[in-house]
């Protein structure tokens, strides 16, 4: 430092600009790749087009069917990736590019179906299906970019954990007294004109309250227990969230008929759990909760009959409860190996398509049939890569908070891309919850988003050490229990 | 018409191979972090010096722990402490399955978690504030 340098700086500006290599390289890729799929896809469909109209076509045209809506989020990942480089914190380059292959991948699949499943008008400006999407997916980058940029300390997540517990059961409770009905599942609450699905914003407040909740009370989860008989359960006063919890995923069940919403709290919860204590006997006691839950919801309430009858057998009622579980599953027989190509999948029976929700619910459906086993593969590997890199960035986590917020928040991503892929191949009662980052929807779309920013931000190795713990609350002798 | 299939399915496997690529080129640089961090395994956790008025050890230190770390103004412990206000074997951390506990060893000035003083054994978690004499000393998780 020269003397002429004034002797007060100020730290956000100190910044410098980092090459990010691996970053670049692999968007390069996914750019690539997308730019090859939309020509499939542009392609595919004129061939189709001609064919019906029993021309033939005097040249292979492989231009985007919308060139534009793919430049412009091509743009966008570029963008965010060079503001990534100015900014200069050493945050994770791998989560960027999986994030933008898994959005580029829905983006293509919504200019591919019907524009008209989906029309948002503005005065005489109508938006279909795709353009939707990508405005969705550029506002997600927008969110991605500045939680990761803005992000520096996580004291606003650590010190108000049940202020945030309070606000999810608000949300909660709102959604239970003003919520909208559709699908005869209570989800949708409307303020105005915005509308959104608060479960999926519920999610990320549940990981960030149980990352409080767990680490301030890890040491004693993990080490002292209560006998009951043979059983050997945590001291009782901590298991009362646990007791909370599953009775919160009940009541989602029961007042929102939203299975899935429920059993991605409870899996997420007992995850975290493991996460924290690495007592397998947590997840036993957690599982036993659940086949006990489910099985008094099954005898007790019809929407859940309905739901687990559909998967047992769905040729019971192909034309009728059955139909979209029965169009999917052929739809996937129909992909086989390699697929039949984007644009060449589901065939519209009398000008409808065979899956309704396949823009929501059954996106791995449309995809499985036009990418195949092969393309479904790699969808699912770009999952894992999320989860895995989430994983790393919580074992490289410098306190307990942050190792068991970045688990949560990738495995909250994982385990919903789980269930949502499991319920459309019939391997448990489908759900209705998005596949994350493919699947069209606004509230879906931003939460993941917010999930990924937390995720880079948390990643950051030259991030500002954790605050100072508080001391500990009177009476509860957390400290002083002797362990010998 | 031949040809115009051929060439869209030539397009169409490529799109395949370029998710592939993608996520060979994600899985090369995922091994090659994980064979960073294997090279530096082998601690349990890591005692970063917060606050050190007489600057043995210095602010900003960080010891790699083992099982068993003894700290203490001795200069046999594997933390040396040296502040007038610790005892010459002050204190113990040892990692017992799960968690890192902290043992006072009968200082005369006693040792601090998180601003509590220890009687005995206390847990200490990732996180907490361990403090000895004017000494004040973090527990971290370990650098991977």
């Amino acid at each position: 430092m020269s003397a002429a340098v004034p002797a007060l700086s100020v730290p956000a500006l100190r910044i410098r600009p980092r090459m990010r290599s691996t970053e670049l390289l692999l968007l390069g890729i996914v750019a690539l790749a997308l730019v090859v799929g939309a020509s499939s896809l542009g392609a595919t469909q004129r061939l189709l087009a001609a064919r019906t109209a029993g021309e033939s076509l005097a040249s292979l045209d492989l231009s985007p069917p919308d060139p534009r809506g793919l430049a412009v989020y091509l743009a966008a990942l570029f963008v965010v990736h060079l503001a990534f480089v100015l900014a200069g914190r050493r945050t994770d380059q791998v989560l960027l590019p999986a994030v933008a292959m898994l959005g580029g991948i829905g983006l293509l699949l919504m200019q591919r179906l019907p524009q008209d499943l989906v029309v948002q008008r503005w005065g005489d400006a109508a938006l279909g299906l795709g353009q939707l999407q990508l405005g969705w997916l550029l506002i997600a980058l927008t969110v991605i970019a500045a939680l990761a940029l803005a992000v520096r300390s996580d004291a606003w997540l650590r010190l108000y954990k049940y202020t945030w517990a309070a606000a999810g059961i608000a949300l909660l409770l709102l959604t239970f007294v003003f919520g909208s009905e559709v699908n005869g599942a209570r989800l949708t609450l409307a303020i105005g004109p915005l509308s959104g699905q608060p479960s999926e914003l519920l999610k990320v407040i549940l990981v960030v309250f149980l990352a409080g909740y767990l680490s301030e009370n890890r040491t004693l989860l993990a080490e002292e227990s209560t006998r009951i008989g043979p059983l050997r359960l945590p001291p009782i006063p901590y298991l009362a969230p646990m007791v909370a919890m599953w009775a919160i995923a009940l009541g989602v069940v029961v007042v929102q008929r939203d299975l899935g919403a429920a059993l991605l709290f409870f899996a997420v919860f007992l995850v975290l759990l493991y996460v924290a204590t690495g007592r397998p006997a947590y997840v036993a006691g957690g599982l036993l909760l659940f086949v006990a839950g489910s099985w008094v919801l099954y005898n007790l309430f019809g929407h859940v009959q309905q739901r687990v009858d559909n998967w047992l057998d769905p040729w019971a009622d192909p034309l009728g409860a059955g139909f979209q579980a029965v169009q999917a599953l052929y739809a996937f027989g129909r992909g086989g190996l390699l697929g039949v190509g984007l644009g060449a999948g589901l065939p519209t029976i009398g000008g409808r398509l065979p899956v309704p929700a396949v823009h929501t619910d059954y996106p791995l459906a449309a995809l499985g049939e036009e990418l195949g086993l092969i393309g479904l593969l790699a969808i699912l590997g770009l999952y894992l890569v999320l989860v895995i890199r989430g994983l790393r960035i919580a074992a490289a986590a410098h306190d307990d908070f942050r190792a068991i917020l970045a688990s949560g928040l990738a495995l909250v991503v994982g385990v919903q891309a789980f269930i949502i892929a499991a319920g459309n191949l019939k391997l448990i009662p489908l759900t209705g919850i998005t596949l994350p980052l493919i699947s069209y929807g606004g509230s879906s779309l931003l939460a993941n988003a917010i999930v990924v920013g937390l995720l880079l931000a948390l990643s950051d190795r030259g991030a500002e050490p954790p605050p100072p713990p508080r001391p500990p609350r009177r009476g509860l002798g957390r400290l002083r229990r002797g362990a010998a | 018409m031949d040809g115009f299939l051929l060439t869209l399915w030539l397009v169409r496997i490529l799109f395949l191979l370029l998710l592939y690529a993608f996520l060979f080129a994600v899985v090369r640089v995922l091994l090659r972090d994980l064979r960073a961090a294997s090279r530096s395994r082998g601690e349990l956790g890591r005692l970063v010096v917060l606050a050190s008025p007489r600057g043995e050890p210095p602010a900003g230190a960080a010891f790699a722990l083992d099982v068993i770390a003894t700290l203490g103004r001795d200069v046999n412990n594997s933390v040396v402490v040296d502040d007038p206000f610790v005892s010459g074997e002050h204190a113990v951390l040892t990692f017992r399955g799960r968690s890192w506990y902290v043992e006072d060893l009968g200082s005369t000035n006693g040792t601090y978690v998180n601003g509590a003083q220890v009687e005995t054994v206390a847990a200490i978690g990732f996180g907490d504030e361990l403090q000895l004499g004017e000494v004040r000393l973090r527990l971290e998780r370990p650098q991977t």
